[in-house]
């Protein structure tokens, strides 16, 4: 039997597809405006890579941001939910997920593979990827290379954590000053990672922590979380990948718990299409 | 128009909550309306008044009010001021405020300079229940008689003003007696009807309140189908909701509203006036002692956990007797009482296994897409 995740997150969707024991297949790619014309278009792809057909997978949940807008999937779950069992079933220890996305970050405590809590942050940028973006598009750096530059500063310069519009003012007064580049990006890391600890020191941070999402991507917000937490965190081979994988787990264990006639019902009615709202003539062309 | 009876006449009045009274308006009545929970309605029944409960609107952006209020004042008094300075309670004979919360406090004031209703009272509400703030209490009480006697254009009665008790303790007895109806899996109502009720009683005279009330409850106690079952029983606790948008989100998500400890919900009615000789003397004490809100400060009685006890058992047989497996927290945005008293309630559930979801809202039904997630997540935990 196969299991597909759809994780559409805010600045990326990926999928993750599984048999009974392991994962087969995974894509990650850009979301972009247009995710409701390519959910399918993703689940399709991933699953060419291992000769797959869609008819052969048996259950199929959505989570992310864009889950409403994925009509094949049998299942909508919190991403909260996808990405506390995704990481549980790789690090069976966790007790703190920390996840840091494209435009929110959550903080997950975990209690024998349940959750226990959750916290998110509201409505506002910082302390999300959004802010590392932001930043990096300021200083003119690519978004993968400022947390490797950070790591070279050794007098990180002083950046407030409360807003990204007023960090990004302090990164211009700064460099005004003469600071160097490393010693500005350490200040902003550092930052985000004081941030992201209070928000999730609100519901108490146990060990083991694992970092996912973007987020766990950059060196230099784990170094930083770390030396705030005291402790090394965890982060996943691909750290992108947690929430689909959860879906996936989660796919086989409805699966699992349906007669094989409701199943086979289910999978016949499921059809492979993007989400309409509009008529296509009166989106994709608004000149005619 | 008015030949919908039960939950259909309830969505009707919910729409336009203030078309009955500008109804009874052009018929010759006089229509008081009122902040928050504490000024007694009874009082206003007696003088021939039709008291209304003043709400907010979650649809319409605050874009008056913000020049008189500071930003770092509850969404939902912004709101109020804003439409009420946009007309929508021009109408009204006489406004009472009080000093239920500084933001009503606030708008209170604000009110009687800019917005000139002929008769504008201020309630000063104590901020304890000791008995001295009782029987300060009952004096101001005394004073909003006083002054709506001056333009009602009837002479105060002790006898209509028992009359009027009576009036409203029925009302609270239908009240408690429709929200039993949700002790049963699946409950009976839904949190949006719920809603909807609560809003039209708040809005319409006693007397037509009671015969809606009636109606629900006959309505639906032989429905066949309600709201249904859901992944979880939830409580609501906090300032209030008024828009069906909030609660329609939360079912959505998968959780059954059963039961609340909200403003616009069980907190206005679930305990009785006493009937006392002298009706002031009830009216105070219901009002200002036996209405649980974290806005009144009640003495630090023993350990924290006596004290948390002595605060808030009430919650923990509502949780009982309706059977709630989770907690929503319904803070609005800068509500000080409600957001300094989440540590408090929050352990107070925890302690008895009940699983608590907080979220701070911001009063727009255009900000509520973000907080599906965490509805959902909670649903999916508890349920």
């Amino acid at each position: 039997m196969f299991f597909a995740g759809i994780d559409i997150g805010s600045t990326i969707t990926k999928v993750v597809v599984r048999n009974e024991k392991e994962i087969i297949s995974t894509l990650i790619r850009p979301t972009g405006a247009e995710h409701r014309r390519m959910a399918h278009e993703a689940v399709l792809e991933t699953l060419q890579k291992v000769n797959l057909g869609f008819e052969e997978v048996d259950y199929i949940i959505a989570t992310g941001y864009g889950r409403i807008n994925v009509p094949f999937a049998d299942a909508q779950i919190s991403e909260i939910t996808c990405h506390m069992r995704g990481v549980n079933w790789i690090f069976p220890g966790v007790k703190t997920i920390i996840d840091v996305g494209g435009q929110d970050c959550k903080g997950i405590k975990v209690e024998n593979g349940k959750m226990k809590n959750f916290i998110m942050n509201d409505k506002c940028a910082a302390g999300t990827g959004r802010f590392l973006e932001i930043i990096a598009d300021t200083l003119g750096l690519a978004l993968e290379d400022i947390g490797e530059i950070s790591l070279r500063s050794k007098k990180p310069a002083e950046i407030s954590k409360t807003c990204t519009i007023f960090a990004e003012q302090e990164i211009l007064l700064r460099l005004s000053e003469g600071c160097a580049i490393e010693d500005i990006l350490a200040g902003l890391h550092k930052a985000l990672a004081n941030r992201i600890y209070t928000m999730v020191g609100k519901i108490k941070i146990e060990k083991e922590v694992v970092l996912t999402g973007g987020g766990a991507k950059n060196q230099g917000l784990r170094k930083w979380l770390e030396e705030k937490i005291g402790y090394p965190v965890l982060v996943a081979e691909e750290p992108l990948l947690t929430g689909a994988l959860g879906a996936a787990v989660l796919a086989q264990e409805k699966a699992g718990k349906m007669s094989d006639q409701d199943l086979a019902e289910m999978k016949k009615n499921r059809k492979l299409e993007a989400v309409t709202f509009f008529k296509e003539d009166s989106t994709s062309n608004p000149g005619a | 128009m008015n030949e919908l009876k039960g939950l259909a006449r309830a969505a009707q009045i919910y729409l336009d909550p203030q078309q009955r009274a500008r109804e009874l308006k052009a018929e010759g009545k006089k229509i008081a309306g009122y902040l928050c929970c504490y000024p007694p309605v009874e009082i206003m029944t007696a003088l021939g008044y039709v008291p209304i409960r003043i709400l907010g609107d979650m649809n319409e952006p605050i874009t008056e009010a913000d020049a008189y209020l500071p930003t770092v004042m509850c969404a939902f008094y912004r709101s109020i001021l804003d439409v009420a300075m946009k007309g929508r309670y021009d109408f009204l004979d006489a406004f009472i405020g009080a000093h239920a919360c500084d933001g009503a406090e606030r708008v209170s004031y604000i009110w009687r300079s800019y917005l000139k209703s002929p008769c504008s009272f201020y309630l000063d509400v104590p901020h304890s229940n000791h008995a001295a703030a009782i029987d300060f209490f009952k004096v101001q009480l005394n004073y909003l008689k006083d002054e709506l006697e001056k333009t009602s254009g009837c002479n105060f009665s002790q006898e209509a003003l028992r009359e009027a008790v009576k009036l409203y303790n029925k009302q609270r007895s239908l009240v408690r007696s429709l929200y039993k109806l949700n002790r049963q899996d699946p409950p009976l109502v839904s949190g949006s009807e719920m809603l909807q009720v609560m809003v039209s009683i708040m809005c319409i005279p006693a007397e037509e309140g009671n015969s809606l009330l009636e109606e629900v409850i006959e309505e639906v106690s032989n429905r066949s189908a309600g709201p249904g079952q859901k992944k979880g029983r939830i409580l609501i606790w906090g300032s209030l909701i008024d828009n069906i948008a909030m609660t329609k989100l939360i079912e959505d998500c998968g959780l059954n509203i059963v039961i609340d400890d909200t403003a616009i919900g069980t907190r206005s009615f679930w305990v009785d006036v006493d009937e006392t000789s002298d009706p002031f003397e009830g009216l105070a004490v219901r009002y200002l002692d036996k209405i649980v809100c974290p806005r009144t400060f009640r003495d630090t009685k023993g350990t924290r956990s006596e004290d948390l006890d002595n605060r808030f058992k009430y919650l923990k047989i509502m949780a009982k007797e309706w059977n709630v497996n989770g907690v929503y927290f319904n803070i609005i945005r800068n509500c000080d009482i409600h957001g300094y008293e989440i540590p408090e309630v929050r352990d107070y559930f925890e302690d008895i296994g009940i699983p608590v979801l907080v979220i701070e809202q911001d009063y727009s039904t255009t900000a509520l897409e973000p907080l599906r997630t965490r509805f959902q997540a909670f649903a999916e935990n508890i349920g």
